[in-house]
């Protein structure tokens, strides 16, 4: 461990943001020490990426304060974080991907010759220099566009080290790289901390963790639960302490029924490099849950059996009869419904009204003489309202006008308006308020009861026990583990998603 | 989770498909198909490769190219102008109107032109950096309000040439090196305007923001006003090139330049300018007006009506826009790809 000469690299005190009604970090304080490797885990929305973004200036907190090396510190945009040596290495590349690696490198702050050209040479040469620094032999010559998901955040982290850098915050690095691209990923924060560059580590692989960190800590819903040296949690503690959360009293007990018949089989189901032989089946009346991390492969095997993206080998029936998905449109009208998690993008058309969003997939349906039946329409879209009580000013509001909870609401209604036997629901509660989550949860439950087969892909584990009849959980494009929800707790599920498929291959 | 890539790190092996060369390489590619038309068209007609054909050939894309060049400009910012023509109108016509009212005006009229061009072009910016509208819908909208003005201030009346300084009559058929001036000066604004998109920082960051606006904000870069600058810069070389345009028509008339924007944004996007920013360079824009007015030479010389220009034109936007839709999409699928694997 460092000495504690002085103050740490980073000091946070009760840090809070809050997005309208909803509190993304409640009074949040740690410290990072000087030349530590600090990682930040919790669950997704637990407010990691919230308190990236207030450290690097993107979003300015409602209350606290940030210390650089005992430095009251307020950044009002990330070049000021960046100059101050405090930056920032994010999921998705923030590059440009028409220009070479020097000049992304340099963008911003490029040396300029005698008659005030950007000077060449020195932009190449700082590249040279930074990568090297790194380790990594890229060509600073070669467009962005032509890089690997793991050269381009090396070209971030050298881009990174052109300023005096103190502190360097990764958020999810390895979350796309392959073990060799992740590996040298941390050969790298090990040398940056050598040379006394504080780092924050975010990363949901827990293996990573006990790998790189010096220290832990830990955010569940906001809060900050725990910062402890990486040395005294145990994989298993930082589980449970990241899903200890109250599961009483949050979902519906719901009556246990008997199954009926199998309404969506999949077999040895196998799109090369995504996923591979994935077989389960649903029933009617069931709610299954899917677990898994995020990047695993739920959402694409969903997409295979709804017609997205074709699988490369296995079998779908549905209802007993065999189904080769092409389209959404054929698997909609065979009665397989899938309801995106990127509601707001894919799920329904943002602009339109609550009518027209709710009707457009039965439009045809609808259509009198090829036009529309306007009064029946406002009569669907008017009951699907009621049934999923959506709060709204009416029909015709404009989608986009909605809480996330009701937009929510309204995208079940509109595949529910085809009248599906098979619904898929991929984080059907992802960025919605506590109220809404709860109806949404009846929702599901009432579907299931007038015999539904319904399958949950969620990240929430206290929503995926706690609906579900069954839990099917993914890692790494295998499924895993079935498991019976009354019988495991979060920490079963959470093992079972962040065990390495790889590594337990490569250790025997 | 990404197919295995090579381990990084070891030499600079970094991997490129066919859009990435096209990427690298369309202003080659332009230049290339120039001489593919002009070796068919020799090949045609004997006639097409005589000095006096080329002369005129280029006599007449000289002015196209520097407006080529103006929507390149914006175009690499990710933005449009279709006001172009327009400027070029207003600016052509305020200036000649002021030459015929002070006769034995110098040089120092041509600061008119691009002063004129240079606030309607700034205008333009404004409405779409600040006023956040989009830029085909407000310049759409300053395309018809300067021609519109110019259609107020004018009354009906044209300007003859007679009444224009004798300089500006005389410049068009100016040669040096027997070499037309309006092409010397078409090359050497584009030249001039290329080395400062290639080698200077704001021409970069003009890139830059083209490229990847939401990354812009990341690095620090003054994203309005770089995409204000484009404009602004852009109406400069309208302007000019109304100027010139009236000079070499003789007759000023409040339609001059009209559906230039047609044929601008033709020019650059044959030169290898994507509509989606971040590529392309003016060289090629101009090379892109070479080739238009290579096309019409031709059209021409085999006795082909000349109503199918425009169809011809049109289908040469057609197809380099799909080019550049094709490469555009590999781009952003590689993005897109990453990103969708990095989702939170």
């Amino acid at each position: 461990m460092t000495a504690k000469l002085s103050a740490p690299a980073l000091r946070i005190v009760g840090l809070t943001k809050s997005f309208g009604a909803s509190n993304a970090l409640s009074d949040v304080s740690f410290d990072v020490g000087r030349g530590d490797v600090h990682a930040l885990v919790g669950e997704n929305g637990a407010g990691k990426s919230t308190l990236v973004k207030i450290i690097t200036g993107i979003l300015e907190p409602n209350a606290g304060r940030i210390e650089l090396l005992g430095e009251p510190v307020r950044f009002a945009t990330p070049v000021e974080a960046r100059r101050a040596g405090v930056a920032a290495v994010y999921q998705d590349p923030k590059l440009f991907p028409h220009l070479d690696v020097a000049e992304n490198i340099s963008m911003g702050a490029a040396p300029v010759t005698a008659i005030g050209a950007v000077d060449r040479k020195a932009v190449v040469a700082r590249a040279r220099d930074s990568l090297a620094r790194i380790g990594v032999g890229i060509d600073p010559h070669a467009l962005i566009a032509e890089l690997s998901v793991a050269e381009l955040q090396f070209v971030e982290i050298a881009r990174a080290l052109t300023a005096d850098l103190k502190l360097l915050i990764l958020d999810e690095p390895t979350s796309s790289l392959t073990p060799a691209e992740a590996e040298k990923l941390f050969q790298i924060v090990h040398d940056l901390r050598d040379n006394g560059t504080s780092v924050i580590f975010i990363s949901h692989r827990l293996e990573e963790v006990a790998l790189i960190a010096d220290a832990v800590t830990i955010l569940r819903d906001g809060r900050h639960v725990l910062t402890r040296p990486a040395a005294e949690l145990s994989q298993a503690e930082i589980v449970r302490t990241m899903v200890g959360r109250p599961l009483k009293g949050m979902f519906a007990e719901r009556a246990k029924r008997k199954p009926g018949r199998e309404l969506l089989r999949v077999d040895e189901l196998t799109r090369e490099g995504v996923f591979s032989n994935v077989s389960f089946s649903l029933r009617a009346g069931e709610i299954v849950g899917m677990a898994g991390l995020v990047g695993s492969g739920r959402s694409e095997i969903a997409q295979a059996c709804f017609g997205l993206a074709p699988p490369t080998s296995g079998r779908v029936a549905l209802d007993g009869v065999p189904v080769t998905p092409r389209s959404p449109k054929q698997m909609l009208g065979l009665g397989l419904a899938y309801l995106p998690e990127d509601r707001d993008g894919v799920g329904l058309i943002m602009p339109a009204t609550i009518v027209s969003n709710i009707t457009l997939p039965i439009l045809r349906a609808l259509a009198r003489l090829g036009l529309i039946d306007e009064a029946a329409a406002r009569r669907i879209a008017t009951e699907a309202v009621e049934t999923y009580r959506v709060r709204t000013t009416g029909v015709d509001q404009i989608v986009a006008d909605l809480s996330g909870g009701n937009r929510q609401k309204v995208a079940f209604a509109r595949w529910l308006s085809t009248r599906p036997k098979v619904l898929i629901l991929d984080e059907p509660t992802h960025g919605v308020d506590v109220g809404s989550k709860a109806q949404i949860h009846e929702i599901i439950a009432r579907l299931a009861d007038d015999g539904l087969a319904i399958l949950v892909i969620s990240s929430d584990l206290p929503e995926v026990l706690g609906v579900s009849d069954r839990v099917l959980v993914i890692s790494e494009g295998e499924l895993v583990a079935e498991l019976d929800p009354s019988a495991v707790n979060q920490e079963t599920v959470m093992m079972a998603a962040t065990r390495n498929v790889r590594d337990a291959a490569h250790a025997g | 989770m990404p197919v295995e890539t090579e381990a990084p790190g070891e030499g600079d092996g970094t991997r490129r498909g066919l859009g990435q060369y096209a990427l690298r390489f369309r202003v080659s590619g332009v230049a290339g198909f120039l001489v593919l038309l002009c070796v068919a068209f020799a090949l045609l007609r004997p006639a097409f490769m005589t000095p006096g054909n080329l002369n005129a050939i280029i006599s007449n894309a000289a002015i196209l190219a520097i407006v080529a060049a103006a929507q390149a400009v914006v175009l690499i910012t990710r933005n449009l102008d279709v006001s172009v023509g327009s400027i070029m109108g207003f600016s052509a016509y305020l200036t000649a109107d002021f030459a015929a009212r002070h006769p034995g005006v110098g040089l120092a009229l041509l600061l008119m032109p691009l002063v004129i061009g240079g606030a309607l072009g700034a205008i333009n910016g404004l409405l779409v950096a600040y006023g956040r509208v989009s830029p085909l819908i407000a310049t759409l909208g300053t395309l018809s309000i300067y021609r519109g003005l110019t259609y107020v201030y004018a009354r009906g009346q044209e300007i003859t040439s007679s009444r224009l300084p004798h300089w500006m009559n005389a410049l068009p058929d100016m040669r040096f090196a027997g070499i037309p001036l309006l092409v010397l000066i078409a090359a050497a604004l584009v030249c001039l305007l290329a080395a400062f998109l290639n080698f200077y920082a704001l021409g970069r960051r003009m890139y830059a923001v083209g490229s990847n606006v939401s990354a812009s904000a990341f690095f620090g870069l003054r994203t309005k006003r770089i995409v204000l600058f484009a404009y602004t810069l852009g109406g400069v070389l309208c302007g000019l090139a109304g100027f010139l345009y009236a000079a070499r028509v003789g007759t000023v008339t409040v339609v001059l330049a009209s559906g230039w924007e047609l044929t601008s944004l033709a020019a650059a996007v044959i030169g290898g300018v994507s509509v989606a920013g971040g590529s392309g360079n003016v060289i090629g824009a101009a090379l892109g007006a070479v080739v238009l007015a290579t096309i019409d030479n031709g059209l021409v010389l085999l006795g082909i009506p000349e109503f199918w220009r425009m169809f011809v034109q049109g289908s040469a936007i057609v197809l380099a826009a799909t080019a550049d839709v094709i490469i555009a999409g590999q781009v952003r699928h590689s993005l897109r790809a990453r990103r969708r694997l990095a989702r939170p």
